[in-house]
């Protein structure tokens, strides 16, 4: 049996469909529908790895709801797999570009596809008797996602997005980074430039916002983190048409920011680094520490699309990270930083162990926010700094800027999707998440 | 360093910019004790095309203070990207409070601050430091208010919308446009092709009253003093009208130059187009 998702829903919920798609599309150029028993996740994770979006849809928001895995027997074992689902946003996003009107004339629409077919075949069922049907060819490749664990963050904001929406249009669209410096008595969100002395024709803006605007308000740690524009937009027209409140999760810069929506049919998540705070000003953005999902005992992509991900890691991560000069000093054990999230899992030094796998991340320190299925059969796999896992801490010290990244095609490294960090004598620059 | 701070309560300023802002990317801006000044002299860049835009500062400022750079040169002469100004000021839409000042954060800045009544009854300060370049006395020169050309003719304007989508039509046909225009109302535009010519005709639109009473007596009302000019800096100009102005006259002085000379309630603008060479 193929794996398979088969969903339908009504007008108006096509325009909310509609919009996380944009949304995603904000992200960048994939994306990849993920049915679990929670519900349909479509995932979205740009090429330098500094930004990733999940929009989790419950079955209840679906007219009807179904999906499976497949399930192949052989004489050792079972392998069960997931829909591997990955679409191109330019396939996907002009099927759902006129929202407006799709709300107006679709009665019904629905997602069929199954793992064995090499399409996903979208129906709308509108007015007047027409029938219109895309058949959108996907990719068969593992989601990547990220954990974030938003409970553990010190600083919590929860806005209208209609508060947003009117501090956004400060700032023109070419404007690339913005910052939020937040105490316990304001928040302030202002345009962001790499040199002080900038001396181009930009025009510096800032907005301050009371706490009183809040829905919620906690700030535990005075902080300025700075991320990238584009995709805070792409959170705020998402949430304009949920009309739910956005809640920002955040603390030092450095550390990975949430923003999300989280109402009674849908979860939206979108994880954005953030810049870290270097003293001689050079910034680097640094990636996200994906996950992939992972069979036990074999994993389940083929070599074809490990190495297209691993490609992608490595030639494009090393882009993303690059600015920051060598590094004053390398932390070999991880358990010095003091981060709330390494609390949660286990050993937080990588260690190979046999047979190639990355140490396992313990089930309780799984965040709830992403939780995996009942793993069985699934086994998630992070990987945390310093490049390339290796049992040799040594060979980090020395080399800290060669492994960058990356799942490659070898079998033992398909495990590993990691990210490079890099620590200066204060603070911990680098930041993932498990 | 040369310190002004002005509050406004009126909005309109805002549209004002943002006029501006389609009429000239980078302009300048004159401050002077009466008066405030978007200037546009592009001799060469522009092709010639200027802009002159006053403002009595009492009309618009509840509290304005300047001071220049001598008591005999009481003026402040900053080059900006106009867009830069149109987009602060639009935040001040529904502003309490908006102030400007001239600062210097490592450089120049035309500083807004606006203070906005949100919803929820708090206020909201924002502030846009847009960057300016401080023109040197030295320079002031070519920034002086043109001097109105003796015209052959002068005439009300028909609606300027009208001529907006006509010109807007003309444009996909030809790069020139004629414009012509006589004493007893009558205004064509007219752009001729190899394979076509297009007129259209405007009537009774009135004549300002002739400033000397020689030219009136000398010239037949009927004959038409005509120019030829580059359609796009005619559409750049209509394009920048959004609203229909208290009084539009045009003047026309044959061959040589189209001369626009608008009042927006308190605010006056004056575009002149030359003629195509």
């Amino acid at each position: 049996a193929a794996a398979m998702l088969k969903c339908g829903m009504s007008g108006s919920q096509v325009k909310v469909f509609g919009k996380a798609i944009q949304a995603l599309s904000r992200i960048s150029d994939e994306l990849w529908l993920d049915p679990s028993e929670k519900g349909l996740a479509l995932r979205s994770v740009n090429s330098c790895r500094s930004a990733y979006g999940c929009v989790l849809f419950s079955p209840l928001f679906f007219q009807h709801y179904q999906w499976s895995t497949s399930v192949k027997v052989n004489e050792n074992d079972s392998k069960t797999s997931n829909l591997n689902c990955k679409l191109g946003m330019k396939s996907i996003l002009p099927i759902f570009r006129c929202l407006n009107s799709l709300e107006r004339n679709v009665e019904n629409c629905r997602i069929f596809t199954r793992s064995d077919q090499c399409k996903v075949v979208i129906q709308f069922f509108c007015r007047h008797g027409i029938r219109r049907t895309h058949n959108v060819c996907f990719q068969e490749s593992q989601p990547l996602q990220v954990i974030f664990e938003k409970s553990m963050c010190s600083n919590t904001l929860v806005i209208q997005p209609r508060v947003l929406a009117e501090a956004v249009v400060l700032f023109t669209s070419s404007q690339e980074e913005v910052t939020l410096a937040v105490t316990p008595l304001s928040v302030c969100l202002k345009s962001s430039s790499d040199e002080p002395m900038d001396l181009t024709n930009s025009v510096y803006s800032e907005m301050f916002v009371g706490p009183e605007e809040f829905d919620f308000f906690q700030i535990g740690v005075d902080t300025e983190i700075t991320f990238c524009f584009k995709e805070l937009k792409g959170m705020l027209t998402f949430s304009e048409a949920t009309h739910a409140p956005i809640a920002i999760h955040f603390d030092f810069p450095g550390k990975p920011m949430a923003l999300s929506i989280d109402d009674m049919l849908l979860e939206a998540n979108f994880i954005l680094a953030t810049l870290a705070d270097e003293p001689s000003r050079a910034s680097s953005q640094q990636s996200l520490c994906l996950s992939q999902k992972q069979k036990r005992s074999d994993p389940m992509c083929s070599p074809n699309n490990n190495s297209k991900t691993g490609k992608n890691v490595t030639s494009k991560a090393p882009g993303c990270i690059l600015r920051k000069t060598a590094p004053k000093r390398l932390y070999p054990n991880e358990t010095q930083i003091d981060i709330p999230v390494l609390e949660n899992c286990g050993s937080p030094i990588m260690k190979r162990v046999n047979g190639g796998d990355i140490s396992e991340v313990p089930e309780s320190s799984i965040s709830d926010t992403e939780e995996m299925p009942g793993s069985s059969y699934l086994r998630k796999f992070s990987c945390m700094f310093f490049g390339a896992v290796s049992s040799d801490q040594q060979e980090h010290f020395n080399h800290p800027f060669d492994s960058l990244a990356t799942a490659s095609d070898t079998e033992e490294d398909m495990n590993n999707v990691g990210c490079r960090n890099s620590f200066n004598g204060t603070a911990a620059n680098y930041f993932c998440i498990i | 360093f040369l310190f002004q701070e002005k509050i406004i309560t009126a909005s309109f300023y805002n549209w004002v910019s943002a006029m501006v802002a389609k009429l000239a990317k980078i302009c300048t801006l004159r401050i002077s004790p009466q008066t405030l000044n978007f200037i546009l002299s592009d001799k060469v860049a522009g092709g010639g095309v200027s802009m002159w835009c006053e403002l009595e500062q009492e009309n618009f400022f509840s509290e304005f203070q300047m001071e220049g750079v001598s008591a005999e040169n009481n003026a402040i002469y900053l080059e900006l990207t106009s867009e830069n100004l149109s987009r602060a000021l639009k935040t001040a839409q529904n502003a309490r409070a908006l102030k400007v000042k001239l600062t210097n954060k490592h450089f120049p800045c035309l500083t807004v601050s606006i203070e906005l009544l949100s919803v929820s009854s708090s206020s909201r300060i924002v502030t846009h430091d847009i960057p300016v370049k401080v023109i040197p006395r030295k320079l002031w020169k070519d920034l002086q208010e043109p001097t109105v050309p003796n015209s052959d003719v002068s005439i009300y304007l028909p609606v300027l919308k009208t001529m907006k989508s006509i010109v807007e039509k003309m444009r996909n046909l030809s790069s020139h446009l004629i414009i012509e225009a006589n004493l007893s109302g009558d205004l064509n535009l007219k752009i001729e092709t190899e394979l076509v010519c297009v007129t259209t005709h405007f009537k009774d639109l009135g004549n300002p009253p002739l400033a000397s009473e020689d030219a009136s007596q000398d010239r037949d009302p009927e004959q038409m003093a005509e120019v030829r000019i580059d359609i796009r800096k005619l559409l750049q100009f209509l394009a920048g009208q959004q609203v229909n102005p208290t009084r539009a006259v045009c003047n026309i002085v044959s061959n040589k130059l189209v001369h626009f000379d608008l009042l927006h309630e308190d605010v006056s603008l004056q575009y002149f187009i030359p003629a195509f060479s």
